[in-house]
């Protein structure tokens, strides 16, 4: 009955406790599902359980109840099955004591890479990640965000079917933070399912078809980045710049536009400015009703929510 | 052709492993000693060389000392062995193998094929030095499979040892303390380099006596010098039930290892 959307689900994770010391619960029922070639990022702050939820999802770690079904095999049953078609990226760094063109070849070799793929991809990834200068150079010579950049451009030498990326942009630069969203934004074009957390919520909304904002190891919201922002949007300012002087006319204004439901108005010469939960949206509205009054409008600028303004109102509640 | 998982991770492991450090201590260091101990110690006695007693036979003592050095090479095999479990703890790649497409099991097989490779391979090339010193071996085709299978079971015997300090120790300082003192407990409390006598002290010669290194050297020194009898057999089926005592208590540490350190 859990896995009613068998198919249509690739990961489904249902009520998954789980207790390090059979105490505090890291996961206290966490439940989501990822469509195929989705991207769905698990956003929450340290100790959340993000990477708890991964390591429970890779086989690395038990749970101690619910359900969890990968691509159609049920997690506790087909563990060896499902290692053999997910890619992971951990949070923690992890490298072959070598160079960073025998971590790829390495990681080749153990999927069963054919040899002339091997190479082939070898030499895209390398490209595409910026690490042509120091291919040569061994990992323990790299800097943090260079040894993260082949973590992550490693796990791309084999197929998979679901990928696990575990915060993979901590300590990169914007370019080569941006470079790696849009490459991994292909991936989930041509089919590849994703489960990504972050702390980063621009990230998070650049990149993530949906999002769940996880906190006490449970999904306290979920929703696309346009939903959960419309939902927790904060209070929103419509700034209205007016040709003539509006001072003389604020109590008709504030008299036609009452049904906006505005928090807040003040008038100061030329300009008007409107504060309220989504008086966005009724900018058409107080628009028209300027317009009736004969006052020309010159310029509207909305301020928008952003994600960390939903984030923090979500986890701080 | 599809290669079975624990040979890649074999393969793996020789790649990653197969750097300056670890051929120094695997190669270099006995080399060092096979000729440096070898002709020191028979230049004690300027006329004639040293000449040590060795089951009611006088044997010169670079014949007596290169089965002991190759012994070592079980020792030192299996010690690179379990710090590959701790150092892919370390940087992050057990974890990484262990959500790839293998078993538990394999990537210990991994370890322990990667072990008997390096001492069958180390073990060849101290044997080929050994002649340059010169050594007289009395090589039997019973001595060479008594050989080969004493360094499989003895590198197995220190590869669990050392698993088993792997998959316990906390940090990196405990590791490589615990590794120097049992380097120097086991290599020189043992027989490799000098042989048990009536003046041996008793305490010695207990730590010496029981010390898994001298089993090997022993048995190594039957299949090269006085030759495979049931004595020889005797010491293997010790050393073989040793072993396999230690390869479960590993199995059972490594089977408990969480991820992470
Ligand atoms: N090995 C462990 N032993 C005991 N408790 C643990 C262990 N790993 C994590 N925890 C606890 O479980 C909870 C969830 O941790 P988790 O690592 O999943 O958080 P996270 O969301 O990934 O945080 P971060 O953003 O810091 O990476 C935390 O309270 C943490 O202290
Ligand atoms: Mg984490």
């Amino acid at each position: 009955m859990d896995y009613l959307h068998e198919d249509q689900y690739e990961v489904v994770v249902e009520n998954v406790k789980k207790s390090y010391d059979g105490k505090k619960l890291a996961l206290d029922g966490i439940s989501f599902h990822i469509k195929k070639g989705e991207i769905y990022g698990l956003l929450g702050k340290n100790g959340a359980g993000k990477s708890t939820t991964i390591k429970i999802l890779t086989t690395l770690i038990n749970f101690d109840s619910g359900n969890c079904n990968i691509a159609g095999y049920d997690l506790r049953k087909d563990s060896s099955k499902i290692r053999k078609i997910i890619g992971v990226v951990q949070q923690e760094e992890s490298f072959d004591f070598t160079t960073v063109e025998k971590n790829f070849k390495l990681t080749g070799m153990l999927w069963e890479v054919p040899k002339n793929i091997r190479e082939e991809r070898m030499e895209k990834l390398i490209d595409l990640f910026g690490l042509q200068e120091i291919r040569k150079k061994r990992m323990y010579d790299l800097s943090g965000g260079q040894k993260k950049r082949v973590q992550v451009a490693r796990e791309f030498m084999h197929e998979m079917k679901v990928l696990f990326l575990d915060e993979p942009t901590v300590g990169l630069d914007p370019i080569m933070r941006r470079k790696i969203l849009q490459y991994i934004r292909e991936q989930a074009k041509n089919g590849l399912t994703i489960l990504f957390t972050t702390q980063n919520l621009e990230e998070a909304d650049m990149i993530c078809d949906r999002i769940g904002i996880i906190d006490g190891g449970k999904i306290v919201e979920e929703g696309t980045s346009e939903e959960l922002k419309f939902k927790f949007g904060t209070l929103r300012t419509v700034k209205i710049t007016t040709q003539t002087n509006v001072e003389k006319y604020i109590n008709d204004i504030k008299e036609k536009i009452k049904t906006v439901n505005y928090e807040d108005i003040s008038f100061d010469e030329n300009k008007i400015l409107i504060l309220g939960k989504n008086v966005d949206r009724r900018v058409g509205d107080v628009l028209g009703s300027l317009y009736e009054m004969g006052i020309e409008v010159e310029n509207v600028s909305i301020e928008n929510p952003t994600l960390d303004d939903v984030f923090m109102r979500v986890v701080e509640r | 052709m599809r290669m079975p998982a624990f040979v890649r991770l074999t393969v793996r492991n020789i790649v990653v492993n197969i750097d300056p450090g670890t051929l120094i201590f695997m190669l270099g260091l006995p080399t060092l000693y096979l000729f440096v101990m070898g002709f020191m110690f028979q230049g004690i006695n300027p006329n004639g060389g040293l000449v040590v007693q060795y089951h009611g036979i006088a044997i010169k003592y670079t014949t007596f000392l290169a089965p002991g050095i190759i012994a070592l090479q079980a020792f030192t095999a299996g010690n690179i062995g379990g710090s590959m479990l701790w150092s892919d703890r370390r940087w992050g790649m057990f974890e990484q193998i262990m959500v790839g497409p293998f078993r538990r099991s394999e990537y210990l097989l991994g370890i322990i094929f990667v072990s008997i490779i390096f001492a069958l391979v180390g073990s060849a090339i101290m044997i080929g030095f050994a002649f340059t010193i010169p050594v007289r071996f009395n090589i039997t085709l019973a001595g060479i499979g008594l050989f080969i299978l004493t360094m499989v079971v003895g590198t197995m015997l220190f590869s669990s040892i050392f698993l088993i300090i792997s998959g316990i120790a906390k940090s990196m300082q405990a590791y490589n303390t615990i590794t120097i003192l049992l380097f120097f407990l086991l290599d020189f409390a043992s027989t490799a380099f000098y042989p048990i006598t009536n003046s041996t002290p008793g305490w010695l010669h207990v730590i010496a006596g029981g010390n898994p290194l001298s089993f090997i050297s022993d048995i190594l020194r039957e299949s090269f010098i006085s030759g495979v009898d049931y004595n020889s057999l005797y010491y293997s089926g010790i050393l073989f039930v040793a072993m396999l005592i230690f390869f479960v208590l590993s199995l059972r540490v490594y089977k408990n290892i969480r991820s992470g350190i």
